[in-house]
């Protein structure tokens, strides 16, 4: 029972409201709310997913397209390869090109979403996420600044590859 | 532990139960709370097929984030939390205010009226003093319904289900300021409302 806290002329509607009944839904409302909790039904959920991979092999094997993909991945892979070390070969023979711009441009090509991912990540440390997001929204300014980055890394290479020469030079 | 009977185990441990994924569990819950949740969502929205949605609707949260409830608060409490903000977001929605008790606000037909009316049962009585206690019953719903929502889930609380002005400000989400006067004015409301039977 609750403390009175109200004046004597709420008695009697609070004594009528304390005698209100409850009223019920309908009989099968517990078993619809069951229906719905999904924690109570987890070998539901795996049953549809076994039929498909069975129906899939009754429609002509697409299961076995799945199971052939990670040939594909090494077929690109050696594609890949095979593009760079012949992109390679080329310099080599017709650019005259130091070995130094050879394995950088190897490590480029091979290592171009590996550079790209840590990039982002290093980016994100530096720059902060709000300014990643901000960039990725591809404003005018991003625009500028990947601009800005992309000539600070050839001017860097520039500057690697002259120190070379000067090395090679003095040790002529 | 598995107990055959939930008779003397509280809600606490009723809900560990479910945490466990137990079916008997779940239906113990919503036994225990069913009616004192429809009723709450019934008395706010004053229709029954979308008290029991709504009602429905809670539960189906409620049981479905069970591994969120913390047991420092009452279970009750945290069901009728959800329930009320379930209530008050459809009656955004809806923008419905005021209903009779004899059926819902769009009951356009005397069949629908009929079926969206709730009866209000007693028991015990002889056939005067149930036909008094209907009558008051159905005056004290009649009131309620002219309540707006927010008052009438804080007097429904109140009155109806003897929480504290604290637990009542934790379940509507209010502070304890607000909730005091919702209930001052409820029942000043209420008061006028039925004057002429007191």
């Amino acid at each position: 029972m609750i403390e009175h806290d109200f004046d004597e002329e709420f008695v009697p509607i609070a004594a009528e409201l304390q005698r209100l009944p409850y009223m019920s839904p309908s009989r099968d409302f517990a078993d619809r709310v069951i229906a719905n909790i999904d924690r109570l039904q987890p070998a539901k959920a795996v049953g549809p997913v076994l039929a498909s991979r069975h129906l899939e092999l009754h429609q002509g094997g697409q299961q076995a397209v799945v199971r052939r993909r990670p040939v594909g991945i090494v077929r690109a892979t050696g594609r890949a390869t095979v593009g760079v070390a012949l992109i390679a070969a080329a310099a080599f023979m017709f650019f005259e090109v130091d070995v130094l711009t050879a394995i950088l441009a190897a490590a480029s090509t091979q290592y171009a979403f590996a550079i790209a991912a840590v990039g982002a990540q290093v980016g994100a440390v530096v720059l902060g996420p709000e300014t990643i997001a901000y960039l990725q929204a591809g404003a005018l300014q991003a625009v500028l600044l990947y601009l800005t980055l992309a000539v600070g890394l050839f001017g860097g290479y520039a500057a690697v590859r002259t120190a070379a020469q000067i090395a090679k030079r003095k040790a002529a | 532990m598995t107990p055959k009977s939930y008779t003397d185990v509280s809600d606490q441990q009723v809900v560990v139960f479910a945490q466990e994924g137990r079916e008997d569990a779940y239906r113990e819950l919503i036994k225990r709370y069913e009616r004192p949740v429809f009723s709450l969502i019934f008395r706010m929205v004053r229709d029954k097929e979308t008290a029991e949605d709504l009602a429905q609707e809670t539960f189906i949260k409620v049981l479905n984030n069970i591994d969120r409830y913390r047991p420092e608060f009452k279970f009750s409490s945290w069901l009728f939390k959800i329930a009320n903000n379930i209530t008050i977001d459809h009656l955004r929605r809806r923008q419905i205010d005021t209903i009779s008790i004899e059926g819902a606000p769009d009951a356009i037909t005397a069949e629908r009226a009929r079926a969206t009316a709730v009866t209000v049962t007693s028991g015990g009585e002889s056939a005067l003093e149930e036909l008094e206690s209907r009558e008051l019953g159905e005056a004290i719903e009649k009131a309620i319904a002219r309540l707006r929502p927010e008052y009438r889930a804080c007097i429904i609380l109140r009155h109806v289900e003897d929480y504290s002005y604290d637990e009542i400000a934790e379940i509507v989400k209010l502070p304890l300021g607000t909730v005091k006067t919702y209930i001052h004015r409820a029942r000043q409301e209420l008061r006028e409302y039925l004057g002429d039977l007191r």
